[in-house]
C-alpha cells in the first residue's frame, strides 16, 4: 500500500477517535431535540483557544518543514511552538469551564451544559494524549541529531495535531450552531 | 517490524520476562492472566448454579450476592477472558509467526497493551473488595437501575470500578488493535499477499477491525454513565420516583444507553466468534490432512459477517421500547447474517469430505465445535426473528442460545487451539489421554447443561431470576432440571483442572514434539528453533510460495507442503 | 469411532427430545397463536438443517478415517456448489423470516377497539389503572407522586377523577376482547410478561410503551417481570384473572376511582403507603418470610439482628428501619432494603400503625 508502519498506526488511530466523537455527536443531536434543552452561551474565550490550536498546528507544520530540510534548529522551534500552544489551548479550555461554572452553568443543571463539558473534556484529553507522544519525540530530537527516524515521527505528530484541530473545529461548530 | 528496524533485545531479567517486548512472551502473559480471571468467572458461575440447583442450601447466597455473581461472571467471561485470550493470547502469538515476521510492528506498544490490560483486571478485582461489593447490575449495566440503590454496588464503588476497568480495557484493546492492523497490513513475508494469509489471520484482523470501531460506543456509554452516577447528570436518567421521592434526574433516555451498548455488544460477539472460526479453519484442515474448502468464499464470508455485524445490534432491543418498526429492519439484517455464517459451516464440513481425518484431540474439538455451533447458531434464528423473540426474550432460551454460541463452541475451539499450538510454544506435546478425558467431559457436559435450557425457555422461565418459587406456571420439574444442570456444571468445572494439570505436567515432562508434530503448512511451524527463538527466524526471513492449505497436494510425496517451500523443492 | 457413536446419540437425542420434553409452551390463553406457529416452523427448518449437517459430519468422520499412505482429495474450490448452498440457505432464511414479520406486523399495530388498561411498574410491584367512564387517562406527573398518590395523578385534571385505580398486583380482564395496554414505569426498566399470552413489552421510565392481546381462556395467569430491575426483580409477580364480561364488570365496579381515593381517611393509609412504596414486594402480610421478614405478628415480638443484638419490634424500631434500614438489619436477611429517608412523621406513624394491625 506504500504506507509506513507509523502511518497505518496513526491513520487507524484517527479513525477510531473519529468514531468516538461521532457517537458523542450523535448522542448530542438526539438529546438536543428534547424540550428541556437550553443552549449554552459560548464563552468568547473559545475563539481565543481555537486560535491557540491553529498556532499549535502552524508550529507543527514548521517543524515538519524543518525535518524535510534536516534543519534541527527549525525542528526544535516548531516543536516548541506546537507543544506550547497545545498546552495553552488546554489551559484555555479549563479557564472557559471555570467561567461557565461561575456564571451558573453547572454541569448537571441542564443536558446542554453536560454535553458542553463532556465534549470539550474528551477533546482536551485527546490533545493531552498527543502531548505524551510530543514529549517522546521532542526528547529524542533534543538528545540527538535528526536521524532518519525523525521526519516520519514529526510528520505523524503534525498529522495528529492537524487532526485535533479539525475535530475541534467540527465540535466547536456543533456547539455554536445549536 | 519494518525493513531494517533493529529487533529489540532484552537487557536484563525485568525486560526479558516481565516487561518483555517479544510477542510470544506477551501472548503467554495475556493467556495466563485471562485464564486466571476466567477461572474466577467459572467459580462465580458455580456459586450461581448452587443457588439455582439447591436453593437455600447456602444461606450466604442471597439475592444481592446472586446478582453480583451473575454480573461479574458475564463481564469477566465475555471481556476479560474471551476477548483477551483470543486476541491478546492467540493473536499476539500467531500473527507475527504466521506472517513470517520477527515481531509485531510496534513491540513497545504491544508490551504496554498487556500491562494496561493487567491494570484493567486489577481494577475489576478491586471491586470485589470494596464495601459495596462488585456491581450486580447485569453484565449489560442498563441504567437507571445500574446506578441506583436497589441494585448491588450501584450506590458505592462497585459500578464505578466496573466502568473504570472497562475504560482501561478499551485503551489496552485500542493499543493492541492498532498494532495488529499495522502488522497484518505491513509486515507480511515476501510472497505472502493477503489471499495467501492463513484464515485465522483474516479472522483476527477482522475481529480487531470490529473491535476498534465498536469499543468507542461502549466507551462513550460508560463515560456518560459515570457522569450520570457521579455528577448526577441525565444522559440516560429520566424522571424517577424512588424511595418515596422524585430524584434529581430528568429528561434522559435509558434506551440511548441500550443503543450505545449493543452497537458495541453485537460486534463484540463476533470479536469472540471470528478468532474461534479461525482456529477451526486451521485445525480442521491440518488434522483432516485436507485443504480448506472454498478459501475465497471463506474470506468473503468473513468480510460480509464483519460488515453486517454493525447493522444488527437492535435485535437485542426488540421489546425495549424503541420504535417498533425498527424491528422489521433488524430482523431482516439479522437473518441475512446467517447466510455467510452458514457458508462457513458448510465449508468446514465439506473440508471433511474425501479427507484423511486424524482423530487427534484438536480434531475432536473441531467436530464438537461444529455440532455445538450449529445448535447455537440455529437457535439464534429463533431469537433474531422479531416476532418469535417476543415470547422468548429474557427467558432461558436466550441463556441457552448465547452460552452455546459464545461459551461452549468458542471455548471448544479455544481448547482445540491450545492443544494444537502447545507444542509450538513449549516444544512438548500435551498428554493425549488426559486431553481426551478432558474433551469428552467438557463436550458432553456442556451440551447437557445448555441444551435443556432452551426448553424451559419455551415454557417461559425468565432469566436473571434468583428463585422460581413464587411462580405457579413453573413446575417442580424445572427445579429438578436445575439440580441436574448444577451437578453437570460442577463436574464440567472440576474437569477443567485436568487441562491445567496437563499444562503443567506436559510443559515439564511432556513428549518432545519436534518442530512440526502435526505436519502443518503454516509458517509458525517452519521456524529454525522449536519453540521459536527471539526474532523467530534467525538470519533469514521466510519467503512464501503458496497458500497455507497444500494438504494432499497431488504430486508431492508427503501429504502436506509448507508455505515456504518453492515448487522446485517439492519431493 | 467413539465420536461417531456419541455424536449420533446426541443428534438423535436432540431430535427425539422435542417429542418427549416435559417443558413446552404453556397452554395458549390469547390470540397470539401465530407466534407459536412461527416457532414450530422454525423448529422444523432448523431441525432439518441440524440433522442434515450433523449427519454429514458424522458420515465423513466415519468414512474418511485416517489411512496411512492415503492422501485426501485436493479440492480448493467448487463455486457452483457454494452458490447452490447459498441459494438454499437464503430460501431457508426467507421461510423463517416471512411468517415472523407478518406476525410482528400484527403485534405492533394496536387495534382501534378494545378495553384500555394501564400497567404501572415500580421496584418491585405492579399496579394498574383503567381510564374510567370518560375513556381518557388522566394526566400524570412525577412531581405529583406521593405515598397517597401512587399514580401521580393530577387532581385538577377532569379526566383523572374517574380513573379507576387498582392498587395491587392483581387485575381482572374480560375474555374475548382486545386488551390495549399502556405501560409506564415510575423508576427503572421493567417488562410486563405473561407467558400464557405470549406477550411482553418493556416499561421504560420517561416514556410510554404499548402492548395488546386478546385473552381467549378463562383463568388466572401470572405476570413475571422480564427486564432486570434490581434485587427484587424475581419477586415482581402480578396476577391477571380473565373473567366473563359480567364478572369483570362486577369486579371493576368494586374498585375505587381516583376521586374516591382522595377522600379516603387516615385509616388504611398505612396499607396504601406500603403498596405505593413497594414494601409489599418484600414484606408479606400472611406470615411467609420473603426477601424481608413478614409483618404478620411481628409487632411486639423480639428479633435477633445480624449483629447478634436482640431487639423488640416496637414503633421506634419500625420507624428507624424504614428511614435507615441498615442500622438494624435482621439476622438472616440481605442488607438490600432501600432507605426511605424522606417520609414524613405522619407517614411513618401510618406504617407503624398498619404493621400493628397485622399483629394481635
Amino acid at each position: 500500500m506504500g504506507l509506513t508502519h507509523g502511518q497505518v498506526f496513526v491513520y487507524t488511530l484517527m479513525t477510531v477517535i473519529s468514531i468516538l466523537f461521532l457517537f458523542v455527536t450523535n448522542a448530542y443531536l438526539f438529546r438536543m431535540n428534547f424540550e428541556d434543552w437550553r443552549s449554552v452561551p459560548i464563552p468568547s474565550l473559545l475563539w481565543v483557544n481555537t486560535g491557540s490550536l491553529v498556532l499549535a498546528s502552524a508550529g507543527m507544520a514548521w517543524a515538519i518543514n524543518g525535518a524535510k530540510k534536516s534543519d534541527l534548529q527549525t525542528i526544535k522551534v516548531g516543536l516548541a511552538i506546537g507543544g506550547l500552544f497545545a498546552i495553552v489551548f488546554v489551559s484555555g479550555q479549563t479557564w472557559a469551564w471555570q467561567q461557565l461554572t461561575t456564571s451558573g452553568f453547572f454541569i448537571a443543571a441542564n443536558p446542554a451544559n453536560t454535553f458542553f463539558y463532556l465534549i470539550t473534556a474528551l477533546h482536551a484529553l485527546h490533545v493531552l494524549g498527543g502531548m505524551a507522544a510530543w514529549f517522546y519525540v521532542t526528547l529524542k530530537t533534543f538528545k540527538q541529531d535528526a536521524s532518519i527516524l525523525q521526519p516520519e515521527s514529526i510528520g505523524l505528530l503534525g498529522t495528529y495535531w492537524h487532526y485535533m484541530l479539525l475535530v475541534w473545529v467540527m465540535l466547536f461548530g456543533l456547539l455554536l450552531l445549536t | 517490524m519494518y525493513e531494517g528496524q533493529a529487533l529489540y533485545h532484552p537487557k536484563g531479567w525485568w525486560t526479558r520476562y516481565v516487561f518483555s517486548q517479544d510477542h510470544k512472551v506477551i501472548a503467554l502473559q495475556y493467556t495466563c492472566v485471562a485464564l486466571a480471571i476466567g477461572l474466577t468467572g467459572m467459580f462465580l458461575s458455580l456459586i450461581m448454579r448452587m443457588q439455582l440447583g439447591f436453593p437455600g442450601l447456602f444461606e450466604s447466597i442471597d439475592a444481592g450476592n446472586y446478582y453480583q455473581d451473575v454480573t461479574m461472571h458475564g463481564m469477566i467471561m465475555v471481556i476479560y477472558l474471551l476477548t483477551a485470550l483470543f486476541l491478546g493470547g492467540f493473536g499476539n502469538y500467531l500473527i507475527p509467526l504466521m506472517l513470517g515476521s520477527r515481531d509485531m510492528a510496534f513491540p513497545f506498544v504491544n508490551m504496554l497493551s498487556f500491562w494496561v490490560y493487567f491494570l484493567s483486571v486489577i481494577i475489576l478485582v478491586c471491586s470485589f473488595f470494596v464495601e459495596s461489593g462488585p456491581t450486580g447490575a447485569g453484565w449489560t449495566l442498563y441504567p437507571p437501575q445500574s446506578i441506583l440503590p436497589g441494585t448491588p454496588g450501584a450506590d458505592g464503588a462497585g459500578i464505578l470500578l466496573m466502568l473504570g476497568s472497562l475504560a482501561v480495557f478499551i485503551i489496552a484493546f485500542t493499543m493492541g488493535g492498532l498494532n495488529y492492523i499495522t502488522t497484518v497490513l505491513q509486515s507480511r513475508a515476501k510472497g505472502m499477499n493477503m489471499m495467501r494469509m492463513p484464515l485465522i489471520i483474516w479472522c483476527l484482523f477482522l475481529a480487531t477491525f470490529l473491535g476498534l470501531l465498536a469499543f468507542p460506543a461502549l466507551l462513550v456509554g460508560a463515560i456518560m454513565l459515570i457522569f450520570d452516577r457521579v455528577l448526577e447528570t441525565s444522559f440516560f436518567m429520566p424522571e424517577i420516583f424512588k424511595g418515596g421521592e422524585v430524584l434529581n434526574y430528568g429528561g434522559g433516555s435509558p434506551v440511548l444507553f441500550q443503543h450505545l451498548f449493543w452497537f458495541f455488544g453485537h460486534p463484540e460477539v463476533y470479536i469472540i466468534a471470528l478468532p474461534a472460526f479461525g482456529i477451526i479453519s486451521e485445525l480442521i484442515s491440518c488434522h483432516a490432512r485436507k485443504n480448506i474448502f472454498g478459501y475465497n468464499m471463506m474470506v468473503w464470508a468473513l468480510i460480509a459477517i464483519a460488515g453486517i455485524a454493525f447493522i444488527v445490534w437492535a435485535h437485542h432491543m426488540y421489546v425495549a421500547g424503541m420504535n417498533p418498526y425498527l424491528g422489521f429492519f433488524f430482523a431482516t439484517t439479522t437473518l441475512i447474517i446467517a447466510v455467510p455464517t452458514a457458508i462457513k459451516v458448510y465449508n468446514w464440513v465439506i473440508t471433511l469430505w474425501n479427507a484423511n481425518i486424524k482423530m487427534t484431540v484438536p480434531m475432536l474439538y473441531c467436530l464438537a465445535f461444529l455440532i455445538t455451533f450449529l445448535i447455537g447458531g440455529l437457535t439464534g434464528l429463533f431469537l433474531g426473528n422479531v416476532a418469535v423473540d417476543v415470547p422468548l426474550s429474557d427467558t432461558y432460551f436466550v441463556v441457552g442460545h448465547f452460552h452455546m454460541v459464545m461459551a461452549v463452541s468458542p471455548v471448544l475451539a479455544l481448547y482445540g487451539g491450545l492443544y494444537h499450538w502447545f507444542p509450538s510454544v513449549t516444544g512438548r506435546m500435551l498428554d493425549d489421554r488426559l486431553g481426551k478425558i478432558h474433551f469428552w467431559i467438557t463436550f458432553v457436559g456442556t451440551y447437557l447443561i445448555y441444551f435443556p435450557m432452551h426448553y424451559i425457555g419455551f415454557l417461559g422461565v425468565p432469566r436473571r431470576y434468583y428463585s422460581n418459587e413464587q411462580y405457579d406456571f413453573i413446575p417442580q420439574s424445572v427445579n429438578d432440571l436445575n439440580q441436574f444442570i448444577t451437578i453437570c456444571a460442577l463436574i464440567v468445572g472440576a474437569a477443567q483442572f485436568i487441562l491445567l494439570y496437563n499444562f503443567v505436567v506436559s510443559a515439564v515432562r511432556g513428549k518432545e514434539a519436534g518442530s512440526n508434530p502435526w505436519g502443518a503448512c503454516t509458517l509458525e511451524w517452519q521456524t529454525l528453533e522449536s519453540p521459536p527463538g527471539h526474532g523467530n527466524w534467525g538470519d533469514k526471513l521466510p519467503v512464501v510460495y503458496r497458500w497455507p492449505y497444500d494438504y494432499g497436494l497431488p504430486g508431492a510425496t508427503d501429504d502436506f507442503v509448507p508455505q515456504n517451500v518453492p515448487d522446485e523443492q517439492i519431493t | 469411532m467413539a465420536f461417531v457413536i456419541v455424536a449420533t446419540i446426541i443428534v438423535i437425542g436432540t431430535v427425539l427430545w422435542n417429542a418427549v420434553t416435559p417443558w413446552w409452551f404453556t397452554p395458549l390463553a390469547s390470540n397470539w397463536g401465530s407466534l407459536d406457529q412461527t416457532i414450530i416452523i422454525s423448529l422444523w427448518v432448523t431441525g432439518v438443517a441440524f440433522v442434515l449437517v450433523s449427519g454429514f459430519i458424522i458420515y465423513c468422520v466415519y468414512k474418511f478415517r485416517y489411512k496411512e499412505g492415503h492422501k485426501s482429495e485436493y479440492e480448493p474450490e467448487n463455486t457452483k456448489l457454494e452458490l447452490w448452498l447459498t441459494v438454499i440457505t437464503t430460501i431457508g432464511v426467507v421461510v423463517l423470516l416471512a411468517p415472523g414479520l407478518i406476525a410482528w406486523n400484527d403485534y405492533v399495530a394496536l387495534p382501534d377497539e378494545g378495553i384500555e388498561v394501564e400497567g404501572v411498574g415500580q421496584q418491585w410491584v405492579w399496579s394498574y389503572r383503567f381510564p374510567g367512564e370518560d375513556g381518557v387517562y388522566g394526566n400524570t406527573s412525577g412531581r405529583l407522586f406521593s405515598s397517597k398518590n401512587t399514580f401521580g395523578l393530577d387532581p385538577n385534571d377532569p379526566n383523572s377523577l374517574d380513573d379507576i385505580l387498582i392498587r395491587s398486583a392483581e387485575v381482572h380482564l374480560p375474555i374475548n376482547e382486545n386488551v390495549i395496554m399502556q405501560l409506564r414505569s415510575k423508576d427503572v426498566l421493567h417488562d410486563f410478561y405473561i407467558p400464557q399470552f405470549r406477550a411482553k413489552m418493556d416499561l421504560v421510565p420517561g416514556q410510554h410503551t404499548n402492548l395488546w392481546f386478546e385473552p381467549t381462556l378463562l383463568g388466572t395467569y401470572e405476570v413475571a417481570c422480564a427486564e432486570y430491575c434490581g434485587t427484587g426483580h424475581y419477586a415482581m409477580r402480578g396476577l391477571i384473572t380473565v373473567d366473563t364480561k359480567e364478572d369483570f364488570q362486577t369486579w371493576l365496579d368494586q374498585q375505587p376511582t381516583f376521586a374516591q381515593t382522595l377522600n379516603e381517611g387516615v385509616e388504611g393509609s398505612g396499607k396504601q403507603i406500603a403498596q405505593t412504596l413497594g414494601c409489599v414486594a418484600c414484606h408479606s402480610d400472611n406470615g411467609v418470610n420473603g426477601i424481608g421478614p413478614t409483618w404478620k405478628d411481628s409487632f411486639g415480638s423480639t428479633r435477633e439482628l445480624a449483629s447478634g443484638e436482640i431487639v423488640t419490634v416496637d414503633e421506634a424500631y419500625i420507624k428507624e428501619s424504614v428511614v435507615n434500614p441498615i442500622a438494624k438489619i435482621a439476622s438472616g436477611y440481605a442488607p438490600i432494603m432501600p432507605a426511605y429517608a424522606t417520609l414524613s412523621d405522619e407517614e411513618l406513624d401510618a406504617i407503624a400503625d398498619y404493621i400493628k394491625t397485622l399483629s394481635n
